[in-house]
């Protein structure tokens, strides 16, 4: 169990493990004996080792759902969903400004300065930065490009969706809470039932 | 353009032997140099889709036209490759955006069938030479056929390695992947067109027949075959993943389209459903602290050893200071005794100020101050902590003096101006009480 205080720690303290953030504790946890020796430490503390549908991520929660679990969830729940569009705007001008034509996912990489060069001659998209960098998740004040998408991907790194490996490189690779976001969409589409069908079908069409 | 001049071939085989062989051969020659010589123009076409008519003489033009090289599809419009030669280029180029892909196995295998029918006839008239010709024409056949069966593989694959990437977008990739597995079902629909039971017959006691048509054809073919399957299964798991990101595209499109037309849109209380969904149970992070444990005998050393690492900090170095703070903020049993001295003798400073004879000009000159109780301090610092003080106090009670600062320039280069005194006065305007 020692050989795991370091990866129980970090999953204790909210953090997501995929691919990305760790590839050795991510293949550990590959193994289903781990997972019910992790599972048997954390029932105590109300926790269980869960995963997102499609595999690539790893995270707590709640073994029972009592009251105060279901208050505090209530509350994340309620800032993601407030965060939910600002996130898909982000990836959507990711996705313009490098001219790529799949959506963004876990392990795709992002090297700021391409960003910043891609959108300084370009008015609607520097334009769409702007507004995304001022949006209440990201808060920020300034009118310069480069301190705006620092900001942006730094937010984006403290809430793991980004992963930096080098500290003082602005080189960021994509995690696999990007995937649970998607999930997390997907999931809002159908349970509300959202008439977003028809939209793209429209698009398909044309 | 092969077609053409297999047709040539053959016509002129049944003239005389040795002169239509080397006019073919002159032709031949003349007309590829042609493509060397107009290579430039030619590739220039190729891009572009048509020829520029200016960038040679009309002599050259004339020769392009009649070499077959160039065409005119409509009076109307303008130069263009023949297809040959598009497909040339393409196929030298692997260029995917034009390369194609000859599925039409049952006109060759007609062919096929006509050829073993010259060549049976010729040996059966005891003709050599001429089945001999047609034997050679037979073989070429067969491998055209073999051929452009790998060449259509390897383009097939070429495409799938790139992931479709001479086209831009996802749309495009998908028609292309659409284009490249009908292609392929026809290759593979082709392939059952061979029926290698008539192949022997056709063949018959032949054995150089047999090698050909049976066993050379039978193992080429099945190389194919099994290729092309695996090709297929590829270019469908692809699609797949086109359509996948496809999806996931249209989705954050329509979502943050859905978002942004209802700025009001709530979701449903997931987390206090009876049943939560999985991906809402988040849980809230616990931080593993722990402090330093002394019941514990064993630990000491190593706790020891901690505490001796830990630096020591010297203490001492009379800190001058460099600006004023203000009273209220100074934890007087931190301060120096001398700094609080400094700050007593400036407070009884702007007392002596305030203890003036009332009307005329109520000041003093800090300096002269200094030196008339005879006080111990640095004239520069006694200026500073003045300058401190006075701005350190309270604006209400800040009004109340008027500080001048007596300066001169210190050099008639720069306009660096130096404070050399200080003159403290009453502000006559306000009264303090």
């Amino acid at each position: 169990m020692i050989e795991h205080g370091p990866l129980l720690e970090r999953l204790l303290a909210g953090q997501s493990i995929c691919a990305v953030t760790d590839e050795e504790a991510f293949r550990r946890l590959q193994d289903e004996v781990t997972r019910e020796e992790l599972n048997h430490y954390l029932r105590p503390l109300n926790r269980r080792l869960a995963q997102s549908q499609d595999g690539s991520v790893f995270f707590l929660a709640y073994q029972e759902l009592t009251s105060d679990a279901r208050e505090h969830l209530s509350r994340e729940f309620k800032q993601t969903i407030q965060s939910l569009l600002p996130l898909l705007e982000w990836m959507q001008l990711v996705q313009e400004c490098l001219g790529r034509d799949s959506a963004l996912s876990a392990g795709d990489t992002i090297k700021l300065q391409e960003f910043v060069l891609k959108t300084e001659d370009n008015q609607s998209l520097r334009l769409r930065l702007g507004q995304l960098a001022s949006d209440r998740y990201f808060k920020s004040g300034s009118d310069n490009l480069d301190t705006q998408l620092k900001l942006i991907f730094k937010r984006l790194k403290e809430n793991g969706y980004l992963f930096q490996p080098h500290k003082d490189r602005q080189f960021y690779v994509v995690t696999g809470k990007i995937e649970q976001l998607i999930e997390l969409v997907r999931f809002i589409k159908d349970e509300e039932s959202l008439p977003l069908e028809q939209e793209s079908e429209q698009e398909s069409l044309f | 353009m092969r077609s053409a001049g297999l047709q040539e071939k053959s016509l002129n085989s049944k003239d005389s032997k040795q002169s239509p062989q080397s006019r073919l051969q002159a032709l031949g020659v003349e007309r590829l140099s042609l493509l060397g010589k107009y290579a430039q123009p030619l590739m220039q076409t190729y891009i572009s889709g048509y020829f520029d008519e200016t960038s040679v003489s009309e002599q050259a033009l004339d020769k392009l036209i009649k070499a077959r090289l160039l065409w005119r599809p409509d009076e109307q419009e303008a130069l263009c490759l023949r297809p040959g030669v598009n497909g040339l280029i393409a196929s030298l180029t692997e260029d995917e955006r034009k390369r194609q892909i000859n599925a039409d196995i049952a006109g060759q295998l007609d062919q096929i069938r006509t050829r073993v029918t010259h060549y049976q006839d010729a040996q059966y008239r005891g003709d050599y030479a001429a089945s001999e010709h047609h034997f050679q024409l037979l073989t070429e056949k067969v491998h055209d056929m073999t051929g452009q069966f790998s060449d259509a593989i390897a383009s097939l694959w070429n495409r799938l390695n790139s992931d479709f990437g001479f086209v831009s977008n996802l749309a495009d990739k998908i028609r292309e992947n659409e284009l490249a597995q009908k292609q392929l079902r026809r290759l593979l629909d082709g392939f059952e067109l061979i029926d290698f039971n008539e192949m022997i017959e056709l063949a018959q006691s032949n054995g150089a027949l047999r090698k050909l048509l049976v066993s050379q054809l039978q193992v080429s073919i099945s190389d194919h075959a099994s290729s092309l399957l695996e090709v297929q299964k590829r270019l469908v798991e692809l699609m797949a993943r086109f359509r996948q990101q496809q999806e996931r595209v249209q989705l954050i499109a329509s979502m943050s389209a859905f978002l942004k037309q209802h700025p009001n849109f709530r979701v449903g209380d997931y987390a206090n459903r009876s049943k939560v969904p999985e991906l809402v149970n988040q849980a809230k992070p616990i931080i593993a602290n722990a402090a330093i444990g002394l019941d514990r005998s064993s630990d000491t050393e190593v706790l020891a050893e901690l505490v001796r690492e830990i630096p020591i900090e010297h203490q001492g170095q009379i800190q001058i200071p460099q600006s004023g703070g203000e009273f209220e903020l100074v934890d007087e049993s931190l301060l120096q005794a001398r700094e609080q001295a400094l700050k007593e003798d400036v407070e009884n400073f702007f007392i002596a100020i305030l203890d003036t004879a009332p009307g005329e000009d109520r000041g003093l000159s800090a300096l002269e101050y200094l030196q008339q109780r005879q006080l111990d301090w640095d004239a520069e610092i006694w200026l500073f902590q003045v300058i401190a003080e006075f701005e350190g106090l309270a604006t209400e009670f800040r009004c109340s003096f008027i500080l001048e600062k007596c300066t001169r320039e210190l050099d008639p280069f720069n306009q660096v101006d130096i404070i050399y005194d200080l003159n403290l006065r009453v502000n006559q305007g306000l009264v303090l009480k």
